[in-house]
């Protein structure tokens, strides 16, 4: 477990080199899978930056990442912002709208209807 | 280090389990969930929210919640999430944030602590996300007529209720799909 405090602290000390401002909305389901680029600059990234970017060569959700490397959701989602900004992680957000499209939800009944 | 040659990322969405403490959210997302269910944890910090502006340090305090949550693949393009949260008032602050885009919810109750689910029926009439309540059958049987409950949580006739075991696989399922149905009566009917 990474010492709380400074898991708390990090992230926003870590932002001042970002070439986009942090969306600090990300998801929590949000997709995160490390680029060629991340994979490429892991021996330059330090802490959870580093752990993200290695745990993520298998896409996963931001809450995921969270339960994983016993970080706090928050934390989580700021960290996987700044990766994304930087381009060492690629994102998939939900999409708008496809809560309410009655195609996909469809498709979902379908899916839970196999379950046994 | 070498990122995944073929990256497949699916879109994912989400389905919002609710209730008061110790219903069955836990054992509900660990019956259905294909993974283990994970659990992680959310700082809320209250003061955010209403800054008492008479007060020269704003009194900020922290709490915890837990998330539980699972997942299930619907196919290589969807990925269902389920998110197992307390629902109480002070939690407003995350609600907005894990409710946002969300498909449905489902709230869990306990018969015997009703008041315990108020907070998110509550919540879920507010925002009109549409929602069931499932009953947790604890004792293996109803206490209560249907419509007792109903009346007791005042939830109108749009909102379906149904009985479930939280421990049974099918059960959970069964609730879940009450949800989606739901869902997709209101989006259809738009
Ligand atoms: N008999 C019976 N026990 C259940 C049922 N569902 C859950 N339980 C038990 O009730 C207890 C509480 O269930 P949890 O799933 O942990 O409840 P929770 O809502 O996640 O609780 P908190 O996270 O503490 O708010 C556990 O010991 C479960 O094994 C049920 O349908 N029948
Ligand atoms: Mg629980």
């Amino acid at each position: 477990m990474p010492d709380p405090d400074v898991s708390l602290l990090r992230p926003y000390l870590l932002t001042s080199g970002r070439t986009e401002p942090i969306d600090r909305d990300l998801e929590i389901e949000t997709q995160v899978l490390t680029s060629e680029l991340g994979a490429a600059s892991h021996a330059s990234l330090s802490f959870e930056r580093r752990d993200i970017v290695a745990l993520c060569t298998k896409t996963m959700s931001v809450a995921e990442i969270a339960a994983i490397l016993g970080l706090h959701i928050g934390v989580a989602r700021v960290l996987v912002a700044d990766l994304a900004a930087l381009r060492y992680v690629v994102v998939r957000r939900p999409a708008a709208g496809l809560a309410s499209d009655p195609a996909m939800i469809e498709r979902i009944i379908r899916r839970l209807e196999a379950i046994s | 280090m070498k990122p995944s040659a073929e990256p497949r990322t699916p879109t994912p969405v989400k389905i919002i389990i609710a209730g008061g403490f110790g219903v069955g959210k836990t054992t509900a997302v660990a019956s259905i969930s294909e993974t283990t269910p994970l659990r992680t944890e959310a700082a809320i910090t209250t003061a955010s929210e209403d800054v008492d502006r008479t007060a020269h340090v704003p009194d900020k305090t922290t709490t915890t919640v837990a998330l539980d949550f699972g997942c299930i693949t619907v196919d290589d393009d969807i990925k269902l999430y389920l998110f197992g949260t307390p629902g109480q008032d002070r939690f407003g602050f995350m609600w907005r944030d894990l409710v946002l885009g969300a498909l449905g919810a489902l709230v869990i109750v306990d018969t015997r602590r009703m008041d315990d689910c108020y907070p998110a029926v509550d919540y879920f009439e507010k925002t009109g996300l549409p929602f069931v309540v499932a009953v947790n059958l604890f004792e293996g049987r109803l206490s209560h007529a249907v419509e007792d409950i109903r009346w007791a949580l005042a939830i109108g006739d749009h909102v379906p209720l149904v009985t479930f075991d939280a421990r049974v696989k099918v059960s959970v399922r069964d609730a879940l799909l009450t949800v989606l149905r739901t869902t997709l009566e209101r989006v259809t009917a738009r």
